[in-house]
């Protein structure tokens, strides 16, 4: 026997150095993961509390009439807006431009824009706030941007973020805009600050000189012109923008159930050379001409072999025209198509019949009502919606269905359902 | 890509890039989790826990490059919380118990070799106690650095020193006390 001990240990070291993990052990971790809950809203409270960061999404008022719903970049990109990958590397590269503009806010606060960056997708402007008295930790309301204007400009604000220091005494933050006109010499920033006395605001502007020779150059801009047809109507596909800073996918929806299924344009997929490219965020816009949208991708690769759009998930119908019985029940499960029903609990109130059910996240019932042999009472109101986690981590959307009837219901009758469907529908994008 | 790159995307959500983190370290997690568990059933339970918590805990990861030592302490952390919950914390005197054809089933060479040179250092290693032993297996049979060691343990660096030095101290010496009756 080998009498030294740190030759013993180094020969158990050899040895445990000869296990090896099994096989089946990706395919484990893989199914492991993909059953864990995305988890977006977590972490936006994790980093809350880290970096006491300031969250800012604005979404657009006023004056416009467009319903404007954006999911900001700033939910995705976080560690890459402050802590940065793209946007710092552009700035190392020098594509930005400095400004140092200062002006002093009405309760002595000194704004100054540090610098911007732009493309033919966004504009993007970096600021700082300083108070030696101190600031607000979220100062929202003593600062707040609107938009930019210029020649040919009008630039609303998509969202930023910002982030306080120790002695709250200075914050630095991002706040991206829409596209500003490449004609545009010199542009306003125009925000809205807190009056002292009342707690009313007074719009407020600053203008600063703007050199659209410095922008920088689109990488990727053509034509799609592709139209997918879904369940309730079409899907079409206009075009591509892809610049230094982000990757948009502009097009029309010709859907009747879209806003019935919650992000349902995150199920659109931008393949490049073989793999995904992380989306942002995305859009969508109502007017006369009717709904727009647009869906904000990463950068692209410098180089591009192939390029691809999947509609991998959307909003989709079907019809089930079924019929349950919620007789003697508690907690009972019925089968719409593929997705679960639970059944929670049926009571009597004086608001009348309150049926508390569960599915699925993204399962939006259609056509709902309760009967008896004799008659059928529709679906007043939902109520108390909340999520719900399940003993096996699943996420489930509970709500509780209100009719105005006092007949105890044998029944349930559902007409059928807005979800997520699997579409898988692919369109190739040439590239040069 | 190196790590700090697959870590950001791990952040963002990217449950590939956190695959692949894993993966490129898969052995490396798989002893570690093998040598608390003791058997390979439960070793992948263990690394399966730990790659959802490593899922929902990455916002929390300051530094990128510490994306390896991280992990394996929660790792570790899972294994003892599972060791717990099932009530079979495995000591050194109960390895004896541990069916010998899953250590063989996970280990290439000669099964006959394999439990003679096991019983060696584990009747060695009953010499110290069960703080030192891991402290010792952790350092020398897993090769993490002294920080690491005392963030799974959760002690401080000096202790986590000491207890190395002294573990080793006390097998050195009752080798020599073995050699000298002899």
């Amino acid at each position: 026997m080998n009498n030294n001990v740190e030759q013993q240990l180094a020969d158990e070291k050899t040895h445990i150095a000869s296990i090896t993990a099994p096989e089946e052990l990706e395919m484990r971790l893989r199914n492991a993961l993909n059953s864990a809950p995305a988890k977006r809203t977590k972490r936006i409270a994790s980093i809350w509390k880290i970096a006491a960061v300031v969250l800012l999404v604005t979404v657009i008022s006023g004056q416009n009439y467009n319903a404007f719903a954006y999911y900001g970049k700033q939910l995705f990109g976080f560690d890459e807006l402050l802590n940065g990958t793209t946007l710092q590397q552009l700035n190392e590269k020098g594509m930005g431009q400095n400004v140092n503009k200062k002006t002093t806010l009405v309760d002595g606060t000194e704004l100054t824009i540090n610098g911007i960056m732009a493309d033919a997708n966004q504009f993007i402007m970096y600021y700082t706030l300083t108070n030696p008295n101190g600031l607000e930790d979220m100062s929202v309301d003593a600062f707040r941007p609107s938009k930019i204007s210029g020649f040919l400009t009008d630039s609303n604000v998509i969202s930023g973020t910002s982030l306080i220091n120790e002695e709250h005494t200075e914050i630095k933050g991002q706040m991206s805009f829409d596209r500003v006109n490449p004609f545009s010499k010199k542009l306003t920033l125009h925000f809205w600050q807190q009056l002292e006395e009342n707690g009313q605001m007074s719009e407020g502007t600053v203008a600063f000189p703007y050199n659209p020779n410095e922008a920088m150059e689109t990488q990727i801009k053509q034509s799609i012109n592709k139209k997918i047809k879904v369940d309730k109507g079409t899907i079409t596909f206009k075009s591509i923008t892809a610049t230094p800073t982000m990757t948009v996918i502009k097009g029309k929806l010709d859907v009747d159930n879209f806003d019935r299924v919650n992000l349902g344009l995150h199920g659109v997929q931008l393949i490049v050379n073989g793999t995904p490219v992380e989306i942002l965020g995305s859009g969508n816009q109502t007017s006369l001409g009717g709904r727009t949208f647009e869906i904000r991708f990463d950068t692209l690769p410098t180089e591009l072999h192939s390029m691809q759009l999947v509609v991998k998930e959307f909003t989709g119908y079907q019809k089930l025209d079924g019929k349950y019985s919620l007789i003697s029940i508690s907690d009972k499960l019925f089968l719409l198509g593929d997705k679960e029903l639970w059944v929670k609990n049926v009571s009597k109130t004086s608001q009348g019949i309150e049926i508390t059910i569960a599915t699925d996240d993204d399962v939006m019932l259609d056509g709902v009502s309760i009967g008896t042999n004799n008659e059928n009472t529709p679906l007043k109101t939902t109520i108390n919606q909340k999520e719900t986690k399940q003993v096996d981590g699943k996420l489930m959307k509970e709500r509780t269905l209100l009719f105005d009837t006092q007949t105890e219901p044998e029944s349930l009758l559902i007409e059928g359902m807005h979800y997520l469907k699997a579409y898988n529908k692919v369109i190739e994008i040439p590239v040069d | 890509m190196d790590v700090a790159r697959w870590v950001k995307k791990a952040k963002k959500g990217n449950k590939e890039a956190l695959l692949h983190l894993i993966m490129s370290e898969k052995d490396v997690y798989y002893r570690l989790a093998f040598s608390y568990m003791r058997n390979t059933h439960d070793a992948m339970d263990a690394m399966e826990e730990m790659i959802v918590t490593l899922y929902e805990k990455i916002g929390q990861l300051k530094k990128e490059e510490a994306f390896y030592s991280w992990s394996k302490t929660i790792l570790v952390n899972v294994c003892k919380q599972l060791l717990h919950k099932r009530g079979k914390l495995v000591l050194l005197e109960d390895w004896s118990n541990v069916d010998d054809s899953e250590l063989d089933q996970a280990v290439s060479s000669d099964p006959y070799r394999r439990s003679e040179q096991q019983m060696d250092i584990e009747a060695l290693l009953l010499q110290v106690n069960e703080h030192q032993r891991e402290a010792i297996q952790l350092k020398y049979f897993h090769d993490l650095d002294y920080q690491t060691i005392a963030d799974i343990t959760k002690v401080s660096l000096g202790t986590v020193k000491s207890r190395i030095y002294h573990g080793l101290q006390t097998l050195k010496n009752h080798y020599r006390g073995d050699v000298d009756e002899q």
